[in-house]
């Protein structure tokens, strides 16, 4: 046993973690373990099976009383792993029948029932004692540590009824649909007369497939446990220190030796040499006392080694921190060359074509012609089909931004209480004026003054407002600039000043003059 | 440092050990201990029996009430079934009562606090494990996970963990202070430590033994390495106040 070579990490731990250990330790040769375990009992079952196909609940019974026996060979192989030599799977079964017979009549018989059944094993396997000593051996060990072994047994016993009853569970609900089966409690009850014989051969084979997964898992912790209660025991961890620092340092002090011989052997050489001559970048490289050569090659770690492995470490995520970034950029220049006389004429070849493309650009000039009035028309279609899509908003705050919008004038529908509207008026406004005199003259001059109003105000376009008196209206006639317009219109505006503020009606001979010019005014305008 | 040169070694060389460290960001290495299925196991029951015990008593209790005390049975059995866990571990540092007896607690995969996320999480993720029946699918969860963890722990990013025990002050064997005769790395100062703290527990065959492992560096027969060993413990110690 080399405790250098221990492949678990050796300290004092607590029960606990010795456990868990013990499951870190079957997990790691798992594949093992369980295929060496399943090839031992599986067949063993099959043979019990076959033997007492009629009694399922002593068959299980007598597998489960045979467990210690099939317990000897994880022990071994877990024995053999923790110092490095894991045995394959050939050897440890060739091992199995030496490891059966010492001891197999105390495991089966008193020690069956032992609660630190995995703890005790390694002592009788392992140990090779015998009667006195052994015995003692247990008590010793068993000090400390033995109610974890204990509580390690009585869990393993709750954990395969759990697993076992999960596996059933799970059986059940891979049944398919297809396969009625209407189990109620009679008839599983009835199982046991002997009709559902399969049934609990099936369930006896779970139990026994379980065992598969826990029992290397068992012996193991029992062997972790085993392993720390030395450990505390023996300071295995101490040993283990003090072999290293020993090692270290009688290593240490052959290496202090060698080095002086090394220096002594070499400094006469070096006290006649000559200056050194001086050497290129390269031979300073090579330099057999060069940093770089190598050096320390009398021990496990060459300077080789340890810079091999500083270079892995600074090359670990801490030290090392590395991107990759991909960029476009322009290509590289290539640099100018002597032209050669083929590059010449390849030059001229290609400016010749060069010209037969311009000659054969030119006859597509009709075609890019086109397509520069379609592009144009595009943009300006665009243009118009953004102004029409954000005509509203235009409107609404063109103001705001200064854009020169044309004020539309709203018509007004009335001046001084008189309809202005053309619809309102007759056809012929003279005609009727001249009907109305006669007895209702002051109808008739209200038609002629709304009628001109009118006139003014849709033909004229005359900027009137409800605000303008008579007098402003005539002012702004003034400035159309129409000597008959005005003097009609400061004639009818007089007379109906004077009807309808005055109540004086004009003479009668005014009447036709009013109509009259009336008539000439926009009748002939009407007419034409 | 330490654990970044055991990574580079290929996984089967390395050193099977139930630690598991967590590096922070100060680059300190914090150990923490998972604990495994067998005490886990035997908290859970703990706490199984305890609940028990709570909804029996209350139970009783509200049975007197008639249909009002089955109404709040009802909530309470919702309460304790639901929340029991969770309130324990959130509000007693991770520990529900058989934690506690077990030396347990629940922490963040980086070692922080459990929070009430992470702790409500694994707790409602523990119908996943108990499926099919009885926990089978915790139990292979955490028979094969390295650091033991369920599914519910798996998705919670939690770890349960042994809680450092208190110290407490070593007892040495007596002997007059002397500086080591070489340069100790710090492994080596504490089996030199550990030597004299546990000569108690050793044999003085064991301990004589141990001891001349040492004589030779140390220049000294092999009897009288051990109280060598003893003085150059005491003088790593220092003066004890």
């Amino acid at each position: 046993m080399r405790l250098t070579e221990a492949s678990v990490a050796i300290r004092p731990r607590s029960a606990w973690e010795a456990i868990d250990l013990g499951v870190l330790l079957a997990r790691r040769h798992a594949g093992l373990l369980m295929a060496s375990w399943a090839l031992v009992t599986l067949p063993l079952f099959a043979l019990l099976c076959a033997l007492l196909w009629q009694y399922p609940g002593w068959a299980i019974f007598v597998f489960w009383w045979l467990k210690p026996a099939y317990e000897r060979l994880p022990l071994y192989i877990l024995s053999q792993a923790l110092f490095g030599n894991t045995p394959s799977l050939k050897q440890a079964l060739r091992a199995l029948p030496k490891l059966l017979w010492p001891q197999l009549l105390a495991s089966l018989t008193w020690r069956r029932l032992s609660p630190t059944r995995s703890f005790d094993l390694p002592v009788l396997q392992l140990e090779g004692l015998a009667g006195q000593a052994r015995s003692q051996r247990l008590v010793v060990l068993g000090q400390r540590d033995s109610a974890a072994a204990t509580w390690l047994t009585l869990v393993g016993m709750h954990l395969e009824v759990a697993l076992w009853m999960g596996l059933v569970a799970l059986f059940y609900l891979m049944l398919p649909q297809q396969v009625e089966l209407d189990w109620t409690w009679e008839s599983l009850i009835a199982a046991s007369s002997g009709q559902w014989m399969w049934l609990e051969h099936l369930s006896n084979l779970l139990y026994v497939l379980l065992l598969i997964i826990w029992e290397p898992v068992y012996v193991a912790c029992g062997f972790t446990l085993y392993l720390n209660r030395r450990t505390a025991l023996e300071a295995w961890d101490i040993e283990l220190t003090f072999r290293r620092l020993r090692q270290r340092l009688t290593g240490s002090a052959y290496a202090l030796l060698l080095g002086c011989a090394v220096l002594l052997t070499q400094q006469p050489s070096n006290a006649w040499a000559d200056t050194p001559p001086i050497v290129s970048e390269e031979a300073k490289q090579a330099d057999p006392q060069g940093p770089d050569a190598p050096r320390l090659l009398q021990q496990p770690l060459t300077s080789q080694a340890a810079r091999a492995s500083i270079e892995a470490l600074l090359d670990e995520p801490p030290f090392q921190h590395r991107e990759t970034v991909t960029r476009w950029r322009l290509g590289e220049e290539k640099p100018a060359e002597e032209p050669k006389p083929e590059d010449v004429e390849a030059f001229l070849d290609m400016l010749k074509n060069l010209l037969k493309l311009g000659e054969w650009w030119k006859s597509l000039d009709v075609v890019a012609q086109v397509f520069e009035v379609l592009l144009w028309a595009a943009l300006a279609a665009l243009l118009v089909f953004v102004l029409w899509r954000y005509r509203e908003w235009l409107q609404a705050f063109g103001d705001r931004i200064g854009l020169p919008t044309r004020r539309r004038q709203v018509a007004p529908q009335q001046l001084f209480g008189l309809e202005l509207a053309p619809e309102t008026l007759p056809d012929d406004v003279a005609s009727e004026a001249e009907r109305l005199w006669a007895d209702q003259p002051r109808a008739a001059l209200g038609l002629l003054y709304r009628a001109l109003l009118s006139r003014l105000l849709h033909e004229h376009r005359l900027p009137l407002k409800q605000s303008h008196t008579e007098g402003e209206v005539l002012h702004l006639v003034a400035g159309l600039g129409q000597e008959n317009l005005e003097d009609y219109s400061r004639q009818l505006t007089l007379h109906w000043q004077a009807l309808a503020y005055g109540h004086r009606l004009p003479a009668e001979s005014q009447r036709q003059g009013l109509c009259q010019g009336w008539r000439s005014l926009f009748g002939q305008e009407r007419a034409a | 440092m330490h654990s970044r040169s055991r990574a580079s070694l290929p996984l089967n060389q390395l050193p099977l050990d139930t630690r598991y460290q967590v590096e922070t960001p100060e680059g300190i290495d914090l150990h923490l201990r998972p604990a495994g299925l067998v005490p886990r196991a035997l908290a859970f029951a703990i706490d199984l029996v305890i609940r028990g015990l709570i909804l029996m008593v209350m139970f009783i209790v509200l049975g007197l009430l008639g249909q009002f005390g089955m109404g709040l049975g009802t909530i309470l059995l919702f309460l304790v079934t639901w929340w029991y866990m969770v309130l324990f571990e959130v509000f007693n540092q991770g520990r529900s009562p058989g934690k506690q007896m077990l030396g347990l607690r629940v922490v963040h995969d980086d070692g922080t606090p459990i929070g009430w996320a992470a702790s409500l999480t694994r707790n409602l993720l523990r119908f996943v494990d108990i499926l099919p029946f009885g926990y089978t699918l915790g139990i292979i969860s955490c028979l094969n996970h390295p650091a033991f963890k369920r599914l519910g722990d798996i998705a919670a990013g939690t770890l349960v963990v042994y809680r450092d025990a208190p110290l407490s002050k070593p007892l040495l064997a007596d002997a007059e202070p002397l500086p080591a005769p070489f340069p100790l790395s710090l492994d080596e100062q504490r089996a030199i430590l550990g030597f004299a703290e546990r000569g108690g527990q050793l044999s003085a065959a064991r301990r004589a033994e141990l001891a001349a492992l040492l004589a030779d560096p140390l220049q000294v027969p092999a009897e009288q390495a051990e109280p060598r060993l003893n003085g150059i413990a005491r003088g790593l110690l220092g003066s004890a106040p």
